[in-house]
Order: C-alpha cells, then sequence, then structure tokens
C-alpha cells in the first residue's frame, strides 16, 4: 500500500496536470462555440484581408484641401463636450450624494443606485438613439446623451469615494452641530474633490471620443462630417476627418493626462 | 450699573472684504458660465427644450410602455442574437488579448528587442486608441461584409489597444530580481519571458481580462447598431420601424444581460486570482 503522504503527493501531482488542461479545455470549447456563432472564418479573414488593404488604398492620400472646412466640425466636437462635461458632472454630483452609503437615506439611496446601475449597463448610442427619437436630430440631444452619459461612470465613482471617507472625519464634523449640507460642505467635498476632478477630467476625454461617435448618428461635428463622407464614398475625404479626429482625441488625452496630474498633485486646487 | 449695557465683549459688525479664495472660487464660476452660454450659443444648444420639447419624451415613453416582453420568449432569433454579442466580446477579448500580450513584450522597455521597436509599437497602440472603435468597424464592413464577424475584428483590434499599453506597463514594473536570478544562471530570453515576467503580470494580465470583457459586451452592442450584428442590430432594427414597445423590451433584456455579465466575470475573476497560486 502507499504510504498515505506519498498518496497525497501523487493526487496533487496528478491535480497538477489535470487542471491546467481542464482549463485549456473548456477554454478551446468555449472559443470554438463562439467562432461559430460570430461565423468567422479565416477563409474570409484572408480575402477580406487582401480587400481590405484595397479598401484602404482608396483612403490614400488623404483630401489634404478638405483640411480647413473640417476645423470647423471638429471645433463643434470639442464644444459638444465641453458642455456636456459640466452638465454630466453636475448631475452625476447629485447622483453620488444621493447614492452613497454614509450621506443618504435608504429610501434616496436605493433608487440612486440603482439609476446609476441602469446608465451604466447602457451603452451611450442606445440612450442618444431614443432621445433622436423623441427630439429629433441636432445637438441638443447630442449633449444631454453625453451628460447622461456620465452619471454611470462619475456618479458611481464619486458615491464609492464618498463611502470609502474615514467615519471619525464625517462624525467630527457632526458632533459640533453640523447639518446635513454642512457635512457634505466641509467634510465630505474637501475629501473627495480632487480625485472626483481628476475623474471629471478623464471624462471629459472619454466625451470628446463619444462626441465624434455620437456625432455620426446625427449630433453633427466631425463624426457627422466622417459618416457623411463615407457614404458620399469620398474616402480621401474621410482619411483626412479620420485625421484630424486622431489629432483631437491625441491632444485631447495630453491635455487631460496633464490637468489631472496637477489636479492630483493637489496645492494647485484652489 | 445699568442693566442694559451693552456687553463689551460683543463686536460691532465690521465689513470684511471677500477672501482672495471666495474672489478666485467666483471668477471660475463666471467664467465657466460665461463659456457655457457662449459655447451653447454656438451650438445653438437651447436648454430651454428640455422644457418645452418635455411632452416629446413624455409621448415617446409612452409609446414604449408597456415593453412587449413576450418578444423575448416569441422571437426565435432573439436568442441568437444574445449569444452572438456575447460571442463577440469573448472572441475580442481573447483574440485582442492574445495579440496584445505579444506585443506588448516589444512595448515593454525591459524585454523588448530593440528600443526603436518598441516606441513604434507604443506609438501603434497609442494610435489604435484615440481612433473610435466604430471607424475600425466602418473599414472592416467594407472588407468582410456586414455581421458579427466584422464586428469581432473591430473589438479584437480595439482590445490590442486597449490592452497593450496596460500590459506593457505591467511588464515593466515588474520585480527585477528574478530576472537577474535566472539571468544568471544562464537563461534565454525566452525563458526569462516564461519563468520570469509571465508569472509576475499573470494576475494583472487575468484581472484586465476581465475587465476588457466587460468593456468589450458593451462595445460588442454598441457596434451591432452601426451594422455589426448581435443584439445592437436587433435593437436598431426594432428603432427603425418605430416598434418602441420592442425596443423597451430589448433595453431590458441589454440592461438584464450587461449587469448578469458583470456578475458572472466578477465571480470568476475573484475565484481566478484567488487560486492563482495553485495553477
Amino acid at each position: 500500500m502507499t504510504p498515505p503522504h506519498l498518496a497525497s503527493h501523487r493526487a496533487s501531482g496528478l491535480r497538477r496536470l489535470l487542471r491546467p488542461a481542464l482549463i485549456a479545455l473548456t477554454l478551446a470549447a468555449v472559443v470554438a462555440w463562439a467562432a461559430v456563432q460570430c461565423k468567422v472564418s479565416l477563409g474570409e479573414l484572408a480575402r477580406g484581408a487582401v480587400r481590405g488593404v484595397e479598401v484602404l488604398a482608396f483612403f490614400f492620400p488623404p483630401d489634404w484641401s478638405a483640411m480647413p472646412e473640417l476645423f470647423g466640425p471638429a471645433f463643434v466636437t470639442v464644444l459638444l463636450a465641453a458642455v456636456a462635461t459640466p452638465l454630466g458632472v453636475a448631475l452625476s454630483l447629485l447622483f453620488g450624494l444621493a447614492a452613497a452609503r454614509n450621506l443618504a437615506p435608504s429610501w434616496l439611496r436605493t433608487p440612486a443606485r440603482m439609476l446609476i446601475g441602469l446608465e451604466r449597463a447602457l451603452p451611450e448610442i442606445i440612450i442618444l438613439l431614443l432621445l433622436v427619437a423623441a427630439l429629433g436630430v441636432g445637438p441638443f440631444p447630442g449633449v444631454i446623451a453625453l451628460a447622461i452619459g456620465s452619471i454611470g461612470m462619475l456618479g458611481k465613482l464619486l458615491a464609492d469615494a464618498i463611502e470609502e471617507i474615514d467615519a471619525r472625519v464625517l462624525e467630527s464634523v457632526e458632533t459640533v452641530g453640523a447639518t446635513r449640507w454642512q457635512i457634505i460642505r466641509h467634510a465630505v467635498i474637501p475629501e473627495v474633490l480632487p480625485s472626483f476632478l481628476a475623474n471629471a477630467i478623464f471624462r471629459f476625454e472619454v466625451n470628446i471620443r463619444a462626441s465624434v461617435l455620437l456625432g455620426a448618428v446625427g449630433a453633427g461635428g466631425i463624426g457627422f462630417e466622417l459618416s457623411k463622407a463615407m457614404s458620399l464614398l469620398e474616402y480621401e475625404r474621410a482619411m483626412m476627418a479620420v485625421l484630424v479626429t486622431l489629432a483631437l482625441v491625441f491632444g485631447a488625452e495630453r491635455v487631460s493626462d496633464v490637468l489631472r496630474r496637477r489636479v492630483l498633485e493637489g496645492g494647485k486646487l484652489r | 450699573m445699568s442693566v442694559a449695557a451693552v456687553p463689551a465683549s460683543v463686536p460691532t459688525p465690521v465689513y470684511t472684504p471677500p477672501s482672495r479664495l471666495f474672489r478666485r472660487r467666483l471668477a471660475i464660476l463666471g467664467a465657466l458660465l460665461v463659456f457655457l452660454t457662449g459655447a451653447g450659443a454656438a451650438l445653438q444648444f437651447k436648454p430651454w427644450m428640455l422644457v418645452t420639447d418635455f411632452h416629446y419624451l413624455v409621448r415617446l415613453a409612452g409609446e414604449m410602455l408597456p415593453p412587449r416582453i413576450e418578444l423575448l420568449w416569441s422571437k426565435a432569433s432573439l436568442y441568437s442574437s444574445v449569444a452572438e454579442t456575447i460571442a463577440m466580446a469573448l472572441l475580442g477579448t481573447l483574440a485582442g488579448g492574445s495579440i496584445a500580450l505579444a506585443l506588448s513584450l516589444v512595448a515593454a522597455g525591459n524585454t523588448t528587442p530593440h528600443p526603436a521597436l518598441r516606441t513604434l509599437v507604443r506609438f501603434g497602440f497609442g494610435a489604435e486608441r484615440a481612433t473610435p472603435n466604430f471607424l475600425v468597424l466602418l473599414v472592416l464592413l467594407i472588407a468582410v461584409g456586414f455581421g458579427p464577424f466584422a464586428g469581432v475584428l473591430a473589438l479584437t483590434i480595439g482590445s490590442v489597444g486597449m490592452f497593450g499599453k496596460l500590459f506593457a506597463d505591467a511588464i515593466e514594473q515588474v520585480d527585477p530580481a528574478p530576472i537577474e536570478a535566472i539571468n544568471s544562471v544562464g537563461a534565454s530570453r525566452w525563458q526569462v519571458i516564461r519563468y520570469a515576467i509571465l508569472p509576475q503580470v499573470l494576475p494583472s494580465v487575468v484581472a484586465n481580462g476581465f475587465y476588457a470583457f466587460d468593456v468589450n459586451l458593451r462595445a460588442a452592442i454598441a457596434l451591432g447598431v452601426y451594422g455589426g450584428g448581435g443584439l445592437g442590430f436587433e435593437l436598431q432594427l426594432a428603432m427603425k420601424v418605430l416598434r418602441y414597445q420592442d425596443v423597451l423590451a430589448l433595453i431590458l433584456l441589454i440592461v438584464a444581460l450587461v449587469t448578469l455579465m458583470e456578475r458572472v466575470s466578477d465571480f470568476l475573476r475573484r475565484r481566478i486570482l484567488g487560486t492563482t497560486a495553485a495553477l
């Protein structure tokens, strides 16, 4: 008979072999299922790659002469994001405060958390499509969709940040007789402001990307120009719009990086 | 001594000018308001439309209610749409993650074969992240045609940009001691990667993988709207024919799906990361 310590050793050896095999098998099965679902075909990919290169050739050279007339739409895209971000920040502030366990009573917190969760689960494009269905095309539904779109991310991050505040900070303000608003004003806001501002700046960057995308569905701006050029088969003009978009997004990323670092390093926050 | 005498300790109110901090905050607020008004006017963004056009929103809500929930069991093609959306996100994440892992070894300073290659790949990641997902999809739709396959490819390319930077940063932050240790016993470059670097970045790769799946699931729905197939496509179809009760039913389905998958991936991530030591 095998001594017990050796038996257990052998068993663990078998398990060590079995487990990665099992994981690999499961993964392979899942991938195979997914590939069938999505009608993945390597032949199509190979043909598509050839066609893709041919298609890409249409996009070059970019139509540089279209660049000046694309600056206007690009500016509109930035403005859309710039108007939507403060609105979204204000909305998220309300939702974030209402959803924090250590601030809001449960009758307020539960629906607030639910709405935040609901928004997070819905892609922005769906919110925009609904607003467009109700209000028609134009910048108004675009801005509102972006502002609503901020609630899910900023509201949740803010609520989580507030819940992580040291309970002693809140108590010390409470013991000297502060009202709920005074607690928020003098204990909560100073604690969460740097991270909230940093997230808001990041949201601005996200909103620029999103407003390009929303533009394609009719909110105007560079996204609209792009989808218009694509549907008119003016690929070289579309490429120019892509280049302008890239410059825009790259620029926004840089600016947001610098601003966030400044905000988070603190001191300059007044 | 008169009782009515005012105690000397009560100070008479003196006008104090607002502090510098207060004035500065006021200036920032004012500048923000001026900017918002100006930008709003330039965009022809009319906030009062929210009040004047509110009845349109109410009417849409009225048309959406009650949701046609029976759609969820009466329409069989919906199941394959759900499966398609999940499969798109899954394949995009796995394929994108694998490609990103391979490329991140080139993009990380401590494993790259050549610094010039590192800069090149890093630039590629950056350019990809700056490109909106739907743009990639538009090109792919022309190349491989409408349907979920184009969606998978778009998500794959998108995941490479997202993951690649995260993985490369993780690799650059590994503890150099194990690398030196196995280097000193004569390990090849590949052995260093396999035994000193991969074990250190694996937890972050797995955690980011699950996060990317959540992101990709939402993106899969959004891409569907542009013609990538799956639930987003169904939704856009229902909207085009103005069947708003169907639309609401589909939205509820999407919310349920996203929330459920988030729970599942959270659960799996916790289990896997709790047991990486045993792997």
